[in-house]
């Protein structure tokens, strides 16, 4: 994704991540671009917080998908943490511009099956939003941090911040 | 599928207005079994029903109640009625011209063979 289409695209996520939050209702929510770009947030309050489940997400991304070919499963189509008190869903949300990364925390006031359905219709909205209509353009993993960080000035501005 | 399970569903399924029935595991609000008409997806029916079930058998206890037996939902089209079993609950899909009270006792019933 190019730098330049970034704002837009962060623009055009926010609501629809709010909306799946309020109807799902997860805890945490966190929509990542494959090299890590922090696109759309809930629920989270520190930077550090974010670029840390950012980062973790691309990575456990990356790693299930090598887990999928070495299996010959294909690809995953979500992957599930089940805790004591909270659980964790992880899945692909597929757009026209590049697979995006959705986390989810949430607790026993939603449910697998809620974060499932809600996240369905999560891939829809998204997938026809006009802001994500542009080409494919594949980022390498020298421009990560960079990503990262410009990801994470548009979730929280500078004036918001926290120490870290 | 387990025979308990599959007996439960064919149970309810023979009752006169009953158009489908289907089993969820109220935490994970999946289907466990489901037998629905196409077009009804189970997944969706499953996820909203078992939450509505258990925002309602909160709100039966927080009112004094006590723990939900079975729960009614009156529709334009037909009639959704719920029966809790342990973690699971077992949900109905009725015509709005069945036995309603039919209906009911089969739930509890088949929903007991759960237990």
């Amino acid at each position: 994704m190019k730098h330049t289409e970034l704002p837009h695209v962060v623009r055009a996520l926010r609501d629809p991540l709010h909306a799946f939050v309020h109807e799902s209702r997860a805890r945490i929510a966190i929509l990542v671009s494959r090299s890590g770009q922090v696109l759309a947030q809930h629920g989270f309050t520190s930077t550090y917080e974010v670029m840390n489940v950012a980062s973790l997400a691309a990575a456990a991304h990356a790693s299930s998908n090598m887990l999928a070919d070495l299996t010959h499963a294909g690809h995953w189509k979500h992957l599930f943490h089940d805790g004591a008190e909270r659980k964790m869903f992880l899945a692909t949300l597929v757009t026209p511009l590049e697979p995006f990364v959705l986390v989810v925390i949430f607790d026993r006031q939603s449910s697998l099956g809620l974060v499932q359905l809600f996240f369905d219709r999560l891939s829809k909205t998204v997938a026809r939003l006009p802001e994500l209509q542009r080409g494919v353009e594949r980022t390498d993993l020298a421009s990560f941090e960079k990503d990262l960080q410009a990801g994470l000035e548009r979730i929280f501005p500078v004036d918001a911040r926290e120490e870290v | 599928m387990s025979d308990v399970y599959r007996d439960a569903i064919e149970r309810l399924s023979h009752v006169p207005g009953v158009r489908g029935a289907l089993i969820v595991d109220m935490g994970a609000g999946v289907p466990v079994t489901a037998e629905v008409e196409t077009g009804i997806s189970p997944d969706a029916l499953a996820a909203l029903a078992a939450a509505l079930y258990e925002r309602t058998a909160r709100a039966s206890d927080a009112a004094g109640f006590g723990a939900l037996s079975t729960f009614h939902l009156e529709a334009e089209g037909g009639h959704v009625v719920m029966a809790g079993a342990g973690d699971l609950v077992l949900i109905a899909l009725v015509d709005d011209d069945a036995q309603l009270g039919r209906v009911r006792l089969e739930t509890q019933r088949a929903a007991e063979t759960l237990q």
